[in-house]
C-alpha cells in the first residue's frame, strides 16, 4: 500500500547538524500511493512531488503530520467493546489522554512549525505530541475526541509553550483524512495569533483608557448636579438631628418623635452613601467586562446622573421601555456612560434652541434579528446638515465649552459592544440619536463566552 | 394666639419636605407637605395657610412659577423659598418676584424660626 521514497526535497531536515535553512536532506518522507500515483510516472513525478513538498515546507503557517495508528487501533478496540460516547469515556479514563501523549508521535513537520517552537530542526518536534498539549492537556483530550467521532476537523483556539519555555497563543487546526484517503496520518497546523491578541488586548485597553478619561469629563460637567443630589439628603440629615434634639431637650424628652426622627436619617445617610457608591462606580478604573445586561435597567441608572439638570431645565421627560428587550452582553458603566452622554447631548441641545416645549423622548425596544435598540429624541436644534456625517468625529462640536468627545466615546463604546450608534434630524425638529446592539446568546453559550 | 399657625411645605425631594415639616413642628406650628406645585395648588384655598416654603427647582411647576400663580390668584401669602441653588441671580429674581425670604439647604432650625416667625407676623423668637 505504502512504498517509501527517498526525496531530494521534503518536508524538513531531521538532522540537528544542520541549520532550519538547509535545502539537503537525508531524511525519508513516507507519502501517500495516492499522492504518487497522481496521473504521472516515473520521472514526471519527481519535480510535481518535489514543487508540492517545496510549498509544503516553505508555506508559512506551521504544519504537522501526526502518525495516529496507535491511536485508531484503540479506537477500534473501543468501539468493538461498545463504547459510543468516548467523551465520557474519557472523564472516566484519563489515562487514555496521557497514552495518546505517548504513543501518538509527530512524523514530519515543516519550517513553520520548527520556527513557532523555536527548534532547530524536524528533530526537536518529530517525537511524541505530548510537547504539543504541554499547556493546555484539555485541548488533545477534545482533539480525541473529535477523531473518534468521525468529524473531518476540529479548530480551536489554544496555547503552546515553545522550546525555550514561552507560553505563544495559537489558533489549532487538525484534519483527520479519512481512512480511503490516508488512514494513518492526521495534519495538524498551528496559527501564532499571540501578537494579534497582544494588540487587542491594547487596543481595548486603549479604549477603557479613553471612556475613562471622557467619564472623568462627564463627571465634571455633572459636578453641579451631583453637589447637589449629595446634598439634598446631607440637608435632610442636619435638619432633622437639630429637630431631634429639640424633642430630647424638652423637659419631658419626647423620645418617640427622637427615634422616628433618627431612623430618617439613617435612610438619608444610606442615600448619601448610595449616591456616593455610584459616583465611585463611574469614576473608576476598571478592566471592560461583559456580562449579561438589562438595557432598561442601565438606563434607569443612568438617568440618575442626569435627571436633576433635566428637572433644572425643565424639560419633560419620557421613556418609553418595552417589557420584551433582550439583554445584551457589555460593560455597565460604559453603556451607562453612552446614555448619559446622549443625555447631556440633548439637554444642551434644547438650551440652545429655546423651544416653548422642551422634551427628551427615551425609547427602548427590541430591534431586527436579535438585536435592541435604545433611542433618543429631542426638541433641541437639531444637527446641521452638513455636521450630520461628523457628530461623532473625536473633537468635534458646535458648543463653545465642550471637548467634543462625548459622541465619539459613544460610537467607539458602542461599536466596543458590537453594535452601531446613527444620528438624524426628526421632520418636527430636533434630533434623534439611536444606537443597536446585539441581544446576548442564549445562557449556555453566554457562559461558554464569559469563560 | 387661638391656633397653631398652618405651614405648607412643597418640595418634590420627600426627605427634605418631612425633614422641613419636622422643624416646623418643633417651633409648634402646624405643617402639611406636598410633593408638588400642582398639589399643593389643588389643596389651596385663600388665607388657609399662613407660610408656604417652597422648593425652587422641580419637575413641571417650579418655586417661582408657583409664587407668581398665587399672587395671581390675589393670595398675599408669603413665601420661603429654600433651595439648594445658591447663585445670586436666582435669588435675586425669587426677592424681586415677592418671595420674603431665599434660604439655601441645609438650613438650621434657628434661621428657619427666625424667617418664620417674621413672616408671620410673630415677636422674635428670644
Amino acid at each position: 500500500m505504502f512504498r517509501e521514497l527517498t526525496c531530494s526535497s521534503r518536508w524538513s531536515d531531521t538532522s540537528c547538524a544542520s541549520s532550519i535553512k538547509s535545502a539537503d536532506s537525508t531524511s525519508r518522507w513516507r507519502l501517500n500511493e495516492a499522492v504518487a500515483n497522481d496521473g504521472h510516472s516515473g520521472g514526471d513525478v519527481q519535480p510535481s512531488e518535489g514543487q508540492y513538498r517545496e510549498l509544503i515546507q516553505y508555506m508559512p503557517t506551521a504544519l504537522w503530520q501526526v502518525d495516529t495508528r496507535a491511536m485508531r487501533k484503540v479506537f477500534d478496540r473501543l468501539r468493538s467493546e461498545g463504547v459510543t460516547d468516548f467523551a465520557a469515556f474519557l472523564d472516566a479514563h484519563s489515562g487514555l489522554v496521557e497514552l495518546a501523549k505517548e504513543i501518538v508521535r509527530v512524523a514530519e513537520v515543516n519550517r513553520a512549525a520548527i520556527s513557532l517552537f523555536r527548534g532547530q530542526c524536524a528533530a526537536d518536534l518529530t517525537k511524541p505530541v505530548g510537547y504539543i498539549f504541554a499547556a493546555v492537556p484539555q485541548a488533545l483530550k477534545r482533539i480525541m475526541i473529535a477523531h473518534f467521532e468521525g468529524r473531518r476537523n476540529h479548530t480551536e483556539q489554544s496555547k503552546i509553550i515553545t522550546l525555550d519555555g514561552e507560553t505563544r497563543d495559537v489558533i489549532l487546526s487538525v484534519t483527520f483524512p479519512v481512512p480511503s484517503e490516508q488512514p494513518y496520518r492526521s495534519f495538524l497546523t498551528m496559527l501564532d495569533i499571540t501578537d494579534r491578541l497582544r494588540t487587542e488586548a491594547q487596543l481595548r485597553q486603549l479604549q477603557a483608557d479613553h471612556a475613562h478619561a471622557a467619564r472623568i469629563s462627564t463627571l465634571g460637567e455633572l459636578a453641579t448636579s451631583i453637589a447637589h443630589e449629595v446634598n439634598q439628603p446631607l440637608a435632610a440629615i442636619i435638619m432633622n438631628a437639630e429637630a431631634s434634639l429639640r424633642w430630647l431637650g424638652h423637659d419631658e424628652p419626647n423620645v418617640l418623635k427622637a427615634k422616628q426622627l433618627t431612623t430618617r436619617i439613617i435612610s438619608s445617610a444610606e442615600r448619601a452613601k448610595d449616591i456616593v457608591q455610584r459616583i465611585r462606580s463611574l469614576a473608576a478604573r476598571g478592566d471592560a467586562e461583559r456580562i449579561v445586561l438589562d438595557l432598561n435597567e442601565v438606563t434607569e441608572e443612568a438617568l440618575f446622573f442626569v435627571r436633576h439638570d433635566i428637572d433644572r431645565n425643565q424639560i419633560e421627560l419620557s421613556i418609553d421601555a418595552a417589557a420584551d428587550v433582550p439583554k445584551f452582553l457589555g460593560d455597565r458603566v460604559q453603556l451607562q456612560q453612552v446614555i448619559v452622554n446622549l443625555i447631556i447631548n440633548s439637554i444642551q441641545a434644547i438650551r440652545q434652541a429655546k423651544r416653548s416645549d422642551r422634551y427628551i423622548r427615551l425609547s427602548i425596544a427590541p430591534g431586527y434579528r436579535d438585536t435592541l435598540t435604545f433611542s433618543i429624541r429631542d426638541s433641541g436644534t437639531g444637527i446641521a446638515d452638513e455636521d450630520l456625517d461628523h457628530v461623532f468625529a473625536s473633537f468635534f462640536t458646535t458648543k463653545e465649552s465642550g471637548l467634543g468627545i462625548g459622541l465619539a466615546i459613544c460610537r467607539s463604546i458602542i461599536g466596543a459592544h458590537g453594535g452601531c450608534i446613527s444620528a438624524s434630524n426628526l421632520p418636527e425638529g430636533g434630533a434623534q440619536f439611536q444606537f443597536t446592539l446585539p441581544a446576548a446568546p442564549p445562557p449556555p453559550l453566554v457562559e461558554k463566552l464569559a469563560r | 394666639m387661638c391656633s397653631a399657625p398652618l405651614i405648607a411645605v412643597v418640595d418634590d425631594d420627600e426627605a427634605m419636605r418631612e425633614a422641613l415639616c419636622e422643624l416646623v413642628q418643633t417651633f409648634s406650628m402646624s405643617c402639611r407637605t406636598f410633593d408638588s406645585a400642582e398639589a399643593f395648588l389643588g389643596a389651596h384655598s385663600l388665607g388657609r395657610f399662613d407660610c408656604l416654603i417652597t422648593d425652587l427647582r422641580m419637575p413641571r411647576m417650579g418655586g417661582l412659577e408657583l409664587l407668581r400663580t398665587l399672587r395671581s390668584l390675589g393670595s398675599s401669602t408669603p413665601v420661603i423659598v429654600v433651595t439648594s441653588s445658591s447663585d445670586a441671580p436666582s435669588r435675586s429674581r425669587a426677592l424681586a418676584e415677592g418671595a420674603f425670604a431665599y434660604l439655601t439647604k441645609p438650613v438650621t432650625r434657628d434661621t428657619l424660626l427666625q424667617f418664620l416667625t417674621a413672616a408671620l407676623g410673630m415677636d422674635p423668637p428670644e
